[in-house]
């Protein structure tokens, strides 16, 4: 679970005298929108996002009249000028835990990942979150998916297991997931078969309730709606 | 009135995986008695079983997969691949001799003597992947079928239409890049059944995008929303690629008795989907069609299912129930 297995270690870089135009064509080339800035010796000094690249564009078309002088223009911007100085960094020993709850926080979309000297080691950002999770999630694995609702109470996990070990199938994954009902919690045991007949009548026969697929919830908006 | 072909062999029933296992011989006896009723097998021509030649076979197979199959089959490996795949020492025969069936139903539609033809066979095949067992499945019938078709009688473009309620992830991965073989399938959403694979987004790579079409339907839903998919979905499918032929992998697990999905397919509504591939073929292969069976386990239905099934064969789409 830790940063350092699923970050990107082949880092795209830019440095601060870099032009923004330099920029903006790694990140096209590299399929990517944000680019560490880092010093001759590595070390992490801001980072710039395709974002900023687009907020110091002007907003006429370029291939407008004066568009050579509108290119000359930017050319001339460096990259120290628009980028984000102090970013939000993590360590390679920090987890993907800590990198969910940051990207929630702060609202970025990648996060430049260094060591103590504060030298770049990589970057991990959305798209690795989602290739864990489509991992811990089990779907790369031929499977079914059941949902079972149940009182949030010890040795109910212990039950399920049983159940399901008693008819000898794979776990693919087990996921929780918090209900707004006071007290339950919706599990869902992903099986690695397409055999579930038996196991779903036993569920029923140990008075647990299968939640009909279309009542299923992996995540709802809480009441708020944040 | 059209001359449909039906094959079944009693060795079929070689295959056997274990009492609590949903793909029982115990399928194929009820299909073939609903199909014995009421005359309606002596309106069939009877289709042979034999074993399959290994050239056909390896046109989907690697050979180190067969191979692999064959060894552990003899060795007595009870389970191959994965824990769904159970098998006895005949597993690897009934196979070779359920995919030799299939051909042997092609080569009579393609001489004419059939002009369609229904093969009540097991082990099913549209899971097997090319160098993997699952899903009950172990050789690929349909897609050994079509490339037999492509190969020996010079069909240029073959449609699979598989409305088995699981999607048939073997036969979309042997044809996904392939422009020569459109496969459509209808099935429950895989995000809540087996395989995990079939959504809307999965249309084909590279040479072949374009030529994949996935219908997946949400649970609970029935006649209405299958109605809806292959109006929308397959018609103007197969209206554009134009088949020379039509393979389908009939599979009845989309029944609403039957607890192996979610999806709540009534008797009539497999015999309106039936009716819309035959009049298909109607249209666009001159009538030429080749069933197969994968999978149903409700057994207290698959013989009304597989009687109407075969009578649409028989008679068009027109006024079966």
């Amino acid at each position: 679970m830790f940063v350092s297995k699923s970050m990107a270690r082949k880092v795209i870089t830019v440095t601060p005298e870099d032009g923004i135009l330099t920029a903006r064509e790694k990140m096209k080339t590299h399929q990517i929108r944000h680019l560490p800035v880092v010093d001759p010796e590595d070390r992490l000094v801001g980072i710039v996002t395709d974002r900023d690249i687009r907020s110091a564009m002007p907003s006429i078309v370029l291939e407008d009249y004066d568009s050579r002088k509108e290119r000359e223009k930017l050319a001339k911007i460096r990259v120290h000028e628009i980028m984000t100085r102090n970013p939000v960094t993590v360590l390679p020993t920090h987890t993907l835990q800590d990198v969910l709850m940051l990207i929630q926080s702060t609202r970025v979309g990648a996060l430049p990942v260094v060591d103590e000297d504060g030298r770049i080691k990589g970057i991990i950002g959305v798209r690795d979150l989602i290739r864990a999770f489509i991992n811990v999630l089990g779907i790369g694995e031929p499977g079914t998916l059941l949902c079972i609702l149940v009182e949030d109470k010890i040795g109910t996990m212990k039950r399920i297991v049983d159940a399901v070990t008693e008819e000898q199938i794979s776990i693919g994954s087990i996921l929780v997931a918090r209900s707004w009902e006071e007290g339950k919690r919706a599990v869902f045991p992903y099986l690695l078969t397409q055999n579930v007949s038996r196991v779903k009548q036993k569920f029923t026969d140990l008075g647990f309730t299968l939640l009909d697929p279309l009542e299923w919830y992996l995540d709802q908006l809480p009441p708020d709606g944040r | 009135m059209k001359r449909t072909g039906y094959l079944y062999d009693s060795n079929f029933l070689l295959h056997e995986t274990s009492s609590w296992h949903p793909e029982v011989p115990e399928r194929l006896k009820a299909i073939h008695q609903g199909i014995q009723k009421d005359g309606l097998l002596e309106r069939l021509v009877p289709i042979k079983a034999s074993r399959a030649d290994m050239r056909w076979i390896e046109t989907v197979h690697e050979k180190a997969y067969i191979d692999r199959f064959n060894d552990a089959c003899v060795s007595g490996v009870r389970v191959f691949d994965s824990p769904d795949n159970q098998m006895c020492d005949m597993t690897f025969e009934t196979a070779l001799l359920a995919a030799g069936g299939v051909l042997n139903a092609a080569e009579m539609i393609m001489k004419e003597a059939i002009d369609n033809a229904f093969c009540a066979v097991r082990p099913p095949g549209h899971h097997a992947e090319r160098a993997a067992a699952m899903g009950f499945c172990y050789f690929n019938n349909v897609a050994i079928a079509a490339r037999y078709l492509q190969i020996e009688w010079k069909i240029q473009r073959v449609a699979i239409i598989d409305f088995d309620v699981h999607h048939g992830n073997g036969t979309q991965h042997i044809f996904e890049e392939d422009a020569t073989v459109f496969y459509y399938s209808i099935h429950e959403h895989p995000s809540f059944a087996y395989p995990g694979t079939g959504r809307d987004f999965e249309e084909g790579t590279g040479k072949g995008k374009g030529f994949t079409k996935n219908s997946p339907v949400l649970p609970g839903q029935g006649d209405e929303a299958y109605r809806a998919f292959l109006q929308r979905d397959l018609v103007p499918a197969i209206e554009a690629f134009v088949p020379e032929i039509i393979v389908v992998s009939a599979g009845f697990d989309a029944h609403e008795e039957d607890d192996m999905s979610g999806i709540r397919l009534s008797t009539e509504g497999f015999s309106w989907i039936m009716e819309q591939i035959v009049s298909l073929a109607e249209t666009y292969t001159r009538g030429r069609l080749l069933s197969v069976l994968e999978g149903g386990y409700a057994l207290h239905r698959l013989g009304e299912l597989a009687r109407n099934h075969v009578t649409i064969l028989l008679e068009g789409g027109a006024d079966v129930r």
